[in-house]
Formats: C-alpha cells, structure tokens, sequence
C-alpha cells in the first residue's frame, strides 16, 4: 500500500522532536566539563543521526541512505573504546 | 486481502516511531540537565536504547509495508533492522568501558554523592595490600 500521504503528514512532527534533542546534545557537547561527557554527547548524537538518516531514506523515498547509518551506528562505539583505553593506561599500542 | 495487517503494521511502526522521539527528548533534556557524568550515563542509556533502537525497528516495520518504494523497500527494512541490532549491542558496551576507566582513572569527580563503594572497595584492598608487605618486610 502506499504510506507516502500519512508518511508526509506524520515524519516532519518527528523530524522536529530530534532537530530539538540533537541541539540539547550539542550544548552538552560545547559544555562538557570533561572529556567523558562530550563522549558520552557525541555517542547518542551519533547513534541519533543513524536513525535521522533511516527516517529521511523513508522521507525521500531512497534506499542508498541507509547505509550511512549502520557506519554511524559502528564509529562512536570505536571512540567510546580509544578514550577510554587512552584514559586507563595512556598510551594507545603505539611505540612508547 | 492483507490490508488491514498491513495498516496495523503501519500503526504499530508509527507508534514505535513516536516513543523513540520522546525517549530521545527525554534523555537529551536529561543529558543537559543532570548534575554529574555518572548520572548522565542514564540519560545516555535512554537516548541511545530508547531513542535509536526503537525507532529504528519502527522505520523498519514502517518500511516493509510501504509499496511506493518498490523492491527497495526490504532494503531499507533489513538495513534499519542491522542498524538497531549493532546499537543494541554496542552501545551499553561503550558506555560501560567509558564509566569504567572514568572512574578507574579519576579523571571525573564523583560529586554530588552519598557514597561510592567502588572506591572504598579499592582504598580497601590497597591497605591489605600495604600490610601484606608490611608483615614480608
């Protein structure tokens, strides 16, 4: 069935709800006193932007922007890793 | 003959949509709001489990029924579904290492507290520590 005229009514409500908690992340972000809370910041907003894509590729009717989200979906959990590991022993396996 | 499963299906998506945003919201405002990073791991946990892998599922149940995509619509379907899987995975992980080494590394100040009985538990085992090479020496 075509979904496209109650997905073009109901889609933009939600698009409005995350643009307002993805500026409530980014003043956590430039506030952060530490490290880890900017971390913890970008996590969600990573894993929110992965779904913001998913949604978008259903806004415009395309496929290719799905990918994108899993590769979102994969970084931030790498970051949350190298920040801590740099955190506990100061080094990140290169030449010390 | 399948359109009213299909239109429940649309309806069940659109509500797992719908509570995504306000997980989101919610722990976004937490985010901005909560006094220190060991409480902020909460709101955390919601905007990220509550606010992607819900919603996720909800495009993907949304996608599987919507024709006007053609044959891409299983495309968008099981990549949403990978997405909410890897998240579902992946993010308790990450924020686990990261409250982990934050406190292991004192580099966040646990404050306001009532009190923490990790560190306690380490001040602890370093006095037993010192006494046992106390009683070598």
């Amino acid at each position: 069935m075509d979904t496209s005229p109650i997905l073009s009514i109901f889609l933009p409500v939600i698009f409005a709800v995350f643009l307002a908690s993805f500026t409530l992340y980014i003043v956590r972000i430039v506030k952060g006193p530490t490290v880890f809370d900017m971390a913890l910041a970008v996590d969600c907003l990573a894993f929110d932007l992965a779904v913001f894509i998913a949604l978008l590729s259903l806004y415009y009717d395309t496929p290719f922007l799905i990918a994108g989200a899993i590769a979102l979906a994969l970084w931030a959990y790498i970051l949350d890793l190298y920040i801590s590991k740099y955190f506990l022993t100061k080094e990140l396996g290169g030449h010390k | 003959m399948l359109e009213p499963l299909e239109y429940m299906i649309l309806a069940l998506g659109m509500v797992l949509v719908a509570i995504g945003a306000f997980c989101d919201l919610a722990g976004a405002l937490g985010m901005v709001r909560f006094p220190n990073f060991f409480v902020r791991l909460h709101a955390a946990t919601v905007g990220s489990i509550g606010g992607a892998v819900i919603p996720l599922i909800g495009v993907a149940l949304i996608a599987s029924v919507s024709d006007q995509l053609g044959f891409f619509k299983w495309a968008i379907s099981g990549g949403a579904l990978v997405a909410a899987l890897i998240i579902l995975l992946v993010a308790p992980a990450g924020s686990h290492a990261l409250a982990y080494s934050a406190h292991k590394s004192r580099a966040v100040p646990v404050e306001p507290k009532v009190c923490d009985l990790l560190e306690e538990h380490e001040r602890a085992k370093a006095q037993r520590k010192v006494g046992e090479k106390g009683e070598e020496a």
